[in-house]
């Protein structure tokens, strides 16, 4: 967006006086003031946003407020959405418990697979680009329902895993159909996709000057003291950003739960993601005030999740310029 | 995206001005209706072949048909109902028609029973599953009836003789525990069906009672919940049925049915998926009515409506999508085209103009439905709104229940408290 709007307030202001002096964009500068001209040419962009996002976004803060059915009217309800989430909402509990497991489990262990295979590839190998691409690619399937019927292929009872497990000994559940296994396959899947951390990872691993290296090794820095000590710390600013990026995806993943459980989030409200439950509620059962405060509800959860690690970053990221 | 919200609403305005301006004079001479429905490729194959035989012969309507999946098609439909872009011909299923029709978006039927739809050959009787507070919400698409689905390969090879009409659970247990002990390609004999709500519903009405009263209360109590759990917990102990990791691969579709998956010689479905189930499986699949339970009333089954047709409320066009549902479901030549996918046909001139053209598991499916009387008792009353909501609690209460995480007792309870929060709000 921004790069839509900052270079004509910036040649408006800064070419004016020499070429364009009776142009339009002098004439309106004259006109309206250097930052009127901005909001000129800002406005088609303003425009799409009050009308295609703040607006369909405080609509669904009023409707949070409401019973509404989706067919009738909206009728005010007042705060009895949230006191009831709050209060009488078991199946909330078990959304929000089963949300924050995947995030807490799914974002560290992607990053560290991300690191790890971009540190792999950060060592100038030949062909590069195309283990890139290799590494990328699941990133770029998606969760598709492709993906859905190749997990449940993967994790079921008679799946390519428990015959893997069967040769060494080893009679593995239905993994994709038991409570208590059916959110790690979907932790797995989202691990799998580590490919635009891992892109970030490289790029950052690049900017990390060779000399600091040779500095360490000839003092006799062992690999890890070096990863430790130079690599990890160079790089938190890199870290901050895909942890922040892959908290706020996580907390919205809707899709693989919802192909792979067929909707259901199941077995056992074991795969009840967020999303999923607010999807239920709104489209399953005429309940979009209900689901609209679900919403707001995620939406707070994920800027307090936000302005925690922004305020813990002062005591971990280095921004060394 | 963002750049284009000015040309965007422009060219919204455009549209809307246009349509002010010309809408009288475009309903006059093109009468364009929408019609949505579920369901699969032949389906749809069907559907539109009928579209174009009324599209011929009414050169003044064009009908648009869609077609999605059923697990996306309740989120369409009421997006669509809520920007008040309904489409005029809807295909409905008994459990939502009511959740639409008290909220005011059908259209009244019953006005145009006269003359526009007539219906002729239809009974009465036939027409009752639409109905509620006399008013007519919708018509009956086709007759069906859940079903036990039982692959007699399995049975065959295995030598152990088929389930029939009239068998009991107890000596349908005993059946299925032997056909898993001998047969080498299944592993189980029946499906787990303490979370589906049909069989649950159709063992209840063989014990005098049911889902839920007139009143939209429940009409069981955790006792009936506490026998029926205890009832699968010996079906899973005695190896009659799966355990429950394998039952949950189960996602409510053919595809996903124990029967289809290989995993059990019996499954429970409706009669009209049979031919979904032939062309899936290999192996031959015969439907039998569900089990009886033993000195009850034997009229677990009753006669459902596959689908109905509704018109919306907000149709411009009332007249003519009426017209449009009484040639879908009484016209004979249109009756051969849609065959018996979508259940047998409840009026009597189209089954029987059919009848000569069924193949092998549409005649199957016609003689099921002919011979059900006796194992049939009358049309429970529509559910409540929430009957949705409690299905899902079925499924995940009962898979609690088997995996060991409550008791029967505390399942039961757990249900029955659910339900009638649910039903209270």
């Amino acid at each position: 967006m921004s790069s839509q709007s900052d270079p004509p307030a910036y040649s408006a202001a800064a070419a004016a006086p020499l070429v364009m002096r009776n142009g339009p964009r002098a004439r309106l500068t004259r006109m309206l003031g250097p930052s009127g001209a901005a909001y000129v040419f800002l406005f088609p962009w303003l425009a799409g946003f009050l009308i295609l996002t703040a607006g369909p976004a405080l609509y669904s803060l009023y409707l949070s407020f409401t019973d509404y059915d989706l067919i009738t009217p909206p009728r005010w309800a007042g705060m009895d959405n949230y006191v009831r989430i709050a209060t009488n909402d078991p199946t909330f509990q078990d959304a929000v418990r089963v949300t924050l497991t995947f995030v807490l489990l799914s974002v560290p262990l992607k990053l560290a697979v991300a690191l790890g295979v971009a540190m792999l590839l950060n060592r100038g190998l030949r062909g590069l680009t195309i283990y890139r691409a290799i590494f990328y690619l699941p990133s770029l399937l998606g969760t598709s329902v492709a993906i859905a019927v190749l997990w449940r292929q993967l994790f079921a009872a008679d799946g390519l895993i428990n015959n893997l497990l069967l040769g060494v000994g080893i009679q593995g559940p239905s993994w994709i159909s038991s409570p208590d296994t059916a959110l790690y396959t979907l932790v797995i899947l989202a691990v799998w996709q580590f490919g635009s951390p891992m892109i970030i990872f490289l790029a950052g691993l690049r900017q990390i000057p060779a000399d600091i290296y040779e500095a360490a090794r000839m003092d006799g820095a062992s690999k890890s003291r070096q990863f430790w000590r130079i690599t990890l710390p160079m790089l938190t600013p890199v870290v901050f950003f895909n942890a922040i990026v892959q908290t706020i995806d996580a907390f919205k993943a809707f899709t693989p739960a919802f192909i792979i459980s067929g909707g259901t989030g199941g077995p056992i409200n074991s795969t009840l993601f967020y999303t999923l439950y607010l999807y239920q509620e709104a489209f399953g059962f005429f309940r979009m005030g209900y689901a609209s405060a679900l919403a707001w509800i995620l939406l707070i959860m994920i800027a307090l999740f936000t302005a925690f690690s922004f305020l813990t970053a002062r005591y971990w990221v280095h921004y060394d310029d | 995206m963002k750049r284009f919200g000015m040309g965007r609403i422009a060219a919204l305005a455009g549209v809307a001005a246009a349509a002010l301006l010309a809408g009288p004079v475009a309903a006059q001479d093109a009468k364009e209706l929408r019609m949505l429905w579920w369901g699969s490729q032949p389906r749809a194959d069907r559907t539109f072949e009928v579209i174009d035989m009324y599209q011929e012969a009414n050169p003044d309507v064009s009908i648009q048909g869609e077609t999605v999946g059923w697990s996306d098609y309740w989120t369409r439909l009421a997006t669509q109902v809520a920007g008040r872009n309904a489409p005029d011909v809807i295909q409905q299923d008994y459990r939502y028609l009511f959740e639409y029709g008290s909220r005011g978006a059908l259209a009244d039927m019953m006005p145009y029973r006269d003359e526009i739809l007539a219906l002729p050959g239809v009974s009465e009787e036939d027409l009752q599953s639409g109905m509620a507070d006399g008013k007519l919400w919708g018509v009956n698409l086709g007759v069906n009836s859940v079903a036990m689905m039982v692959n007699a390969t399995a049975f065959e090879e295995a030598g152990v003789r088929l389930p029939e009409n009239g068998d009991t659970w107890a000596e349908v247990k005993e059946l299925a525990i032997e056909v898993a002990e001998k047969s080498d390609q299944i592993d189980y004999g029946i499906e787990d069906s303490s979370g589906y709500e049909p069989a649950f519903q159709n063992w209840l009405r063989q014990r005098g009672k049911d889902l839920y009263t007139a009143e939209g209360q429940l009409a069981f109590d955790e006792s009936d919940v506490v026998a029926w759990y205890e009832f699968w917990a010996d079906m899973r102990d005695s190896g009659a049925a799966p355990p429950p990791d394998v039952q949950a691969l189960d996602q409510r579709s053919i595809e996903t049915n124990q029967v289809s998956l290989g995993n059990t010689a019996i499954g429970f479905a409706n009669s009209n998926q049979l031919v979904g189930f032939s062309q899936i499986n290999e192996d031959e699949i015969v439907m039998r009515v569900f089990p009886l339970v033993e000195g009850s009333t034997n009229e677990g089954h009753y006669f459902k409506p596959s689908q109905l047709l509704s018109v919306a409320a907000s149709t411009e066009f009332p007249e003519d999508s009426m017209a449009f549902v009484n040639f879908f479901i009484t016209d004979t030549e249109a009756g051969k085209v849609l065959d018996v996918e979508r259940g047998v046909p409840i009026s009597d001139q189209v089954r029987e103009a059919i009848r000569p053209e069924l193949d092998e598991d549409g005649l199957a499916q016609l003689e099921f439905i002919e011979g059900l009387d006796p194992y049939a008792g009358t049309l429970p009353p529509p559910p409540p709104q929430g009957a949705g909501e409690i299905d899902q609690m079925m499924i995940s209460v009962g898979q609690q229940v088997a995996f060991g995480q409550l008791t029967p007792e505390e399942g039961a309870e757990r249900l029955v408290s659910s339900a009638e929060s649910i039903l209270s709000r």
